[in-house]
Order: C-alpha cells, then sequence, then structure tokens
C-alpha cells in the first residue's frame, strides 16, 4: 500500500562533469574543454539555483580514467570548485566527496569547514572509502586496504572530523586517541552557520550502511527497483533508529539517470543518438568492472550463468561496488535477460543506478510513485548532457512537481541542512 | 633597475575579514598588486593567530568573487599529501584563469602536530609541479569526426619516488595558461620547481607594514600583522602603487613576473593507449 505523504521531495543534481553519457562533450553547447572551464561551473550553478533545487553533487575519485572518449573520468577537485560555484550563487546546497582512505582528518576537516563558512553555510561532505589499485599507488601504496578496513578507517575519521568542527564553536582542543588516529589540537576556523557541514555517506556495503545509519545525514544510493530501493530505505531508516537517532535525521536519495524531450518518442532518440555517439566498448567495460566478471566471456545470446550471479569469492578484495553489485544483479534475476539484452537494457537504464527517459511529465509521475511508496525522500538526478538537460529540469520538470504540492516554490532556506530539514518527514511505513 | 611590484602577505584574520565583505573585496580585486599570499603566517614560522581560512577554499573564493586580483594559496605538507594538493593547486589554476600559484613551506602552526621536515616540503613542492604537467594541455582536441575528446596517449605517469611516491597522473590537464607558480619561502633547502623565492635572498622581500621597504629586489611583500585591518593593509596597498611601487597589469600570475615557463619534463611512460577513432555501436 502507499500511504500518501506530504512535504517536499529532495531534488539534487549529480553533475557527473559533463553529464553521465561519455558523448556528452560532443554536445553543440559545449567548448572542447568545458569541463575546466569556470564559467561552465557557474553555469551549472546557477541553473540548478533558478530551479531552486537543493543541492548540486560531484563524485570523486583521487585518479584518472582514460579520458579519450570521455570527460567523465575528469576530475577538478570538488571542493575547490564547488567553493568556486559557491561564489557564483546564493542558496543552492554543494556536496563535494571526499576520500576517508586518502586524505588526512585534520586536513580535510579544515578545508570543509573553510568552505562550509565561506558558502554561507551551504557545504555537504560525501564520504567515500575508494577503490582500486591504480587510486592507491598515487599515494605510495600498491593497492587500497581491504574493505572492512577502509571502512574502520572511515569510522573512525568522521568521528575527528566531526570533534574537530565542534572544537571550532567551543575552542577547545580536542583530544583523539583512536585506534588509527592520535591527534591533539582544534580549529581556528569560524564555527557552521549549519552547525556542522552535512554528512553524505555513498556505498551499499553492510558496513557502509552501518556508517550511514550511525552518521549520515544523506545517502547517496544506487537503485534500479523500487522494490529494492523500498527494502534498503527502511534499512537504513531504522539504523538510524538503531544508533537513537530520528528517521528524518538520514535522506535517501538514489541517483536516477536522465534522458528528456518533449515528447516520449524524442526523449528516446536523444538517448539512441548520444549513445551511439559514445564508444561501444563502455557497456561491456562497465558491467565487467561492476560485477567483477570479465562480461566479454560471456555468450551473448544466453542468459548469465549462476555462478556469475552469485556473490563474488572475496567480498573484501572486489573492486566493485556492493552495493551497486547488489542492485545489477537483483535486476538481471528479476527478469531474466540474456546478456545481450541486458546490455542493450543499460544503455537505457544505466549504471547501477536506475534510468528514466521520457517527458518531464512523465519523470513527476515517476519521482511521485517512488515518493509516496517510501523508496525515496529524494532523487539525485544524473542529466545526459548537462548543458541542456539541466534547464530542462530547472524550467520545465520543477514547475510541474511544485504544481502538485511535491517541491517549493522559492528557496525558504538558505543552508544545506535547512534544505535538508524542510524536505518530507520519513512515511510511518518505514 | 625597474620599480619593484608589490605582493602582500595576509593572515588568517585577515582572510575571514576581506572574503565577508563585498567592498574590501572589490578594493583588492582593483589593487594592480603581483599577487597576496593567503595566510603568509603559515609558512614563516608564527604562531597560530585566534581565526583562519584553509588558503585553498579561499582561493576557491576569490576565483569566484573576483577577475584579476592574483594570489597564492599556501600549503605546507605536513598532514595533506601532494597529490591532493596538486588536484587543488590545477583546479584553481584553471578556476583562476591563471591567476593562482602554490607557496610551500615546511611547517603550518595551526595543523596538529605531525612530520614537517624541509624534505617533504621540497618533494611536495616537485610532485606538484611534475603533476601538474602530467597532463598537457594541448592534447585536449575535442574532434566529433573521429569521436576523440584527449589524446591520451600524450598523458604520462609521473613515477616519483622520494618522500611521496607517486604513479599519477593527475586528473585534470594543465591549465591553458601553463603549470602554476611555485614559491618558497627563504632561500635554504628550495628544490629545482621552486620559480620564486620569498624572503631570505630571495626575488621578493618581506617588510612588515608600516617599516620602511628595502631596495634592489625584484618585489616587495607588505605582512600584514595582527593589529592591521584589511582596510589598513589595502590602504598602505594603494598608496605605495601610487608611488615607488610598479603597478602590474590584470592577467594570468606567471605572465605578471615575468617568469618563464618551466621547462617541460623528460617524456614518461605513457598512461594510456592511442585513442582508436571509435566505431559507433
Ligand atoms: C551511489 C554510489 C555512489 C558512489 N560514489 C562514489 C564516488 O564518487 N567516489 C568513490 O570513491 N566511491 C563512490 N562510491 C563507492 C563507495 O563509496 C565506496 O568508496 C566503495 O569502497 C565501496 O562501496 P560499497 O560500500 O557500495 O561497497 C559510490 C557508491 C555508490 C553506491
Amino acid at each position: 500500500m502507499t500511504d500518501r505523504r506530504t512535504g517536499h521531495v529532495i531534488l539534487g543534481i549529480n553533475a557527473l562533469v559533463l553529464g553521465y553519457l561519455p558523448a556528452a562533450w560532443q554536445s553543440p553547447l559545449l567548448g572542447k574543454d568545458s569541463f575546466v572551464d569556470p564559467a561552465y561551473w557557474e553555469t551549472i550553478g546557477r541553473t540548478a539555483e533558478r530551479g531552486t533545487l537543493d543541492v548540486v553533487f560531484l563524485a570523486d575519485a583521487p585518479v584518472l580514467g582514460d579520458p579519450a572518449h570521455d570527460a567523465n573520468p575528469i576530475r577538478l577537485e570538488p571542493t575547490v570548485t564547488w567553493g568556486h560555484v559557491a561564489a557564483a550563487t546564493q542558496r543552492i546546497g554543494l556536496v563535494a566527496t571526499a576520500s576517508t582512505t586518502f586524505n588526512d582528518p585534520f586536513e580535510l576537516a579544515e578545508r570543509l569547514l573553510s568552505w562550509d563558512h565561506l558558502s554561507g553555510g551551504r557545504a555537504g561532505w560525501n564520504i567515500v572509502t575508494t577503490r582500486g589499485a591504480d587510486a592507491a599507488r598515487n599515494f605510495g601504496l600498491p593497492d587500497v586496504p581491504l574493505r572492512d578496513d577502509r571502512y574502520d578507517r572511515a569510522a573512525e575519521f568522521v568521528d575527528v572530523v566531526r570533534a574537530l568542527w565542534d572544537s571550532a564553536a567551543t575552542g577547545a582542543d580536542i583530544r583523539h586517541h583512536g585506534d588509527l588516529f592520535q591527534l591533539e589540537g582544534r580549529l581556528r576556523v569560524p564555527p557552521s552557520r549549519q552547525g556542522r557541514p552535512v554528512l553524505l555517506q555513498a556505498g551499499g556495503s553492510p558496513k557502509g550502511r552501518e556508517l550511514a545509519g550511525r552518521v549520515a545525514e544523506g545517502v547517496f544510493a544506487a537503485e534500479l527497483t523500487k522494490d529494492k530501493a523500498i527494502e534498503h530505505y527502511r534499512l537504513v531508516k531504522r539504523l538510524a533508529r538503531g544508533n537513537g537517532r530520528s528517521p528524518d535525521d538520514v535522506k535517501i536519495l538514489p541517483g536516477l539517470l536522465l534522458s528528456l524531450g518533449s515528447t516520449e518518442e524524442e526523449a528516446r532518440r536523444r538517448n539512441d543518438e548520444l549513445h551511439d555517439a559514445g564508444p561501444a566498448a563502455y557497456s561491456v567495460q562497465w558491467l565487467s568492472q561492476s560485477i567483477g566478471y570479465d562480461a566479454s566471456k560471456l555468450e551473448l545470446d544466453e542468459p548469465f550463468p549462476e555462478e556469475v550471479l552469485a556473490a563474488p569469492a572475496d567480498p573484501q578484495t572486489f573492486q566493485g561496488s556492493m552495493g551497486f553489485r547488489e542492485s545489477i544483479v537483483a535486476q538481471i534475476r528479476r527478469t531474466n535477460p540474456t546478456v545481450r539484452e541486458y546490455l542493450r537494457q543499460t544503455r537505457s537504464t544505466g549504471s547501477g543506478h536506475a534510468g528514466f527517459v521520457g517527458t518531464p511529465e512523465q519523470l513527476a509521475d515517476h519521482i511521485e510513485d517512488w515518493f509516496h511508496s517510501g523508496a525515496i525522500d529524494g532523487f539525485n538526478l544524473q542529466p545526459d548532457v548537462l548543458a541542456d538537460g539541466l534547464a530542462v529540469i530547472a524550467d520545465e520538470l520543477v514547475p510541474i512537481l511544485r504544481r502538485r504540492g511535491l517541491y517549493r516554490h522559492e528557496y525558504q532556506t538558505d543552508t544545506l541542512r535547512g534544505h535538508f530539514r524542510a524536505a518530507a518527514a520519513t512515511p510511518d511505513s518505514a | 633597475m625597474p620599480a619593484p611590484y608589490l605582493a602582500l602577505g595576509l593572515t588568517g584574520p585577515h582572510l575571514v575579514e576581506l572574503t565577508s565583505s563585498a567592498a574590501l573585496l572589490a578594493r583588492w580585486d582593483a589593487l594592480p598588486a603581483a599577487f597576496t599570499v593567503l595566510g603568509v603566517e603559515r609558512v614563516d614560522g608564527s604562531p597560530p593567530a585566534a581565526r583562519t581560512l584553509d588558503s585553498s577554499a579561499v582561493g576557491a573564493a576569490l576565483a569566484g568573487q573576483t577577475t584579476r586580483g592574483r594570489f597564492l594559496i599556501v600549503a605546507s605538507p605536513q598532514r595533506d599529501h601532494p597529490y591532493n594538493l596538486a588536484r587543488r593547486v590545477a583546479s584553481l589554476g584553471h578556476l583562476s584563469r591563471g591567476r593562482s600559484g602554490l607557496l610551500v613551506g615546511v611547517r603550518d602552526a595551526y595543523a596538529a602536530p605531525d612530520r614537517a621536515t624541509a624534505a617533504r616540503a621540497r618533494d611536495a613542492a616537485r610532485a606538484v609541479r611534475a603533476l601538474e604537467q602530467s597532463w598537457p594541455h594541448e592534447s585536449i582536441i575535442g574532434d566529433r569526426e573521429t569521436g576523440i575528446l584527449v589524446r591520451s596517449n600524450e598523458i604520462v605517469h609521473v613515477d616519483i619516488g622520494g618522500e611521496f611516491p607517486i604513479a599519477g597522473p593527475l586528473t585534470v590537464p594543465e591549465p591553458p595558461t601553463g603549470a602554476s607558480v611555485i614559491a618558497w619561502s627563504g632561500s635554504a633547502d628550495a628544490p629545482d620547481a621552486v620559480d620564486l623565492v620569498i624572503g631570505e635572498g630571495g626575488a621578493v622581500a618581506v617588510a612588515v607594514l608600516g617599516e620602511r621597504p628595502p631596495r634592489g629586489t625584484a618585489g616587495v611583500l607588505l605582512r600584514a600583522e595582527a593589529e592591521h585591518s584589511v582596510d589598513d593593509v589595502l590602504t598602505a596597498a594603494e598608496r605605495l602603487l601610487a608611488g615607488d611601487f610598479r603597478p602590474l597589469a590584470a592577467g594570468p600570475l606567471r605572465a605578471a613576473l615575468g617568469l618563464a615557463a618551466p621547462p617541460p619534463r623528460a617524456n614518461g611512460r605513457a598512461a594510456f593507449p592511442v585513442p582508436q577513432p571509435h566505431p559507433s555501436l
């Protein structure tokens, strides 16, 4: 049963540099180096703010993937990029991803709180633990530590950062003597207008969800099906309750890949054309990486063999995200496609996140359905090409949601934490 | 010898004051100074002030709110890793349109104590330079015919050792204005990657605001003290720039200081294969 919720959804934009599809850079609206052009990033911030959106979001890893055909692996440093965009905007929240494996807690705490102060209390930190040996080799390590060890470090790292943020307000030194960090001192940065920068977590492994239930105020999730999304929504809200928190203190925001058009036909054509303009090997590569199995070895016209779908041999060393893998496997089991069918299907449903191809009106229906089903508090929207896709969200989707009472007409709060607090409460079903 | 250029050295409380006032920012931006050091007390051995802000966060705000003022962010690789620092330096190079650079120090008194040695600072400066040069800007071609955005085989690993072993490459291309200016505090132990030495024996002498600036150097850095407000600093700078000091026109930092582009690095190991024109699905 759906129970009607009142209040507003949260709308975020996950920038993915130029958009989620590799061919985004070929848009006639972009120059060859828009991905490093300050004017491009300012426009993203201003357009999102025109739509009174809650937050813009930047994923991150301290490593370069091959940018030959795709701007997605190219990464300006997120705190600096959003710091720049904060200067060009007034109300929109800004979330930067940063690794607990490859940062120092004192340095990162000082930097995040400084950026929070300079943005007037609009900063958020997406806590990730980073995967992959290539990233580790930029920090003098042959490989990343095991998954559980990464999350142990993340847990203590976040505790230190929170204590340091509080020290900025109290003026008292912290004395942290933990398993991994020994640290005495305090921050001399002006305290946060929003209390503390907002904490988000991305990742769906058990330890990842544990961290979310304990400290995160938002979860960037990967969900392909509404049923799984409801299950995970309830799980994280329950974990929050178990930690003595209100379920309203942690907002669940799955990603949603978008191609929008003024008709469904137009949206499909746009999606197909963008896919065709991108490199073909991508979907096979992406699937291999995500499920921990070389997908080029699979028979294209057979269903997925059971041993491929079964849990990866070792969750400690599996390179992909457990959250993504679980979501993909659930969807394959549900529809039992051949490999070819699945690869074609993922062209429109995308990369572990659910995908949506259609009109702004249909997208509003989709958001409304997941919202009232208790699957989400909001979505982190991922347009195919930001340069025009974001404007459609701001100027077409948002007015429809407003008419339906699902979104505010103007900003009523001016910090990221304020935006999150002003959103709809958790439904009784969760 | 031409008249010296003028640089400013602001401390933590000045950064808080400057960034909270549109009027002060406008005056700062209009000043034909060479550059401003964002948090000079982080490198000159001073004790921490009552208030401060992270230097790169201030740089990002200045890049977004101003159009001509130039600045050096300050970093001591005591807790931070140069790979992270290089990302911020290169990103600011793009976002400020070449108005930014880096001043490397050994020890930062704000940070909770950790390893702080000259060797780490030197290796960090070298790493930042190498990483910024690991991805040449000309490799970005955006060719819609072949579907090739970047000739990524021109991007190289840095494969550096020392205090911070790093494989590279960096996550961003070199700014179109070239590798960022790297400055060093004091002439002792300056590594080869440094463009500019500030303080003892360097091209830029340090003078405390209110004292008579020294003569005979390319530039003078006017260091603000705790008792000075940002208005005091700007007023003094405006007066000096109308007098004996040489105003510098707007433009990228490296060009403004007349510094030569750093030599390209010797060819490294290609990070990626030669991109193939991709067949569509
Ligand atoms: C929706 C989603 C987004 C993620 N974004 C990032 C990211 O931007 N950077 C990153 O290093 N990891 C990202 N991750 C991965 C995790 O945060 C974590 O780093 C990884 O070690 C394993 O994730 P897991 O908990 O799902 O296994 C993301 C995961 C999910 C599910």
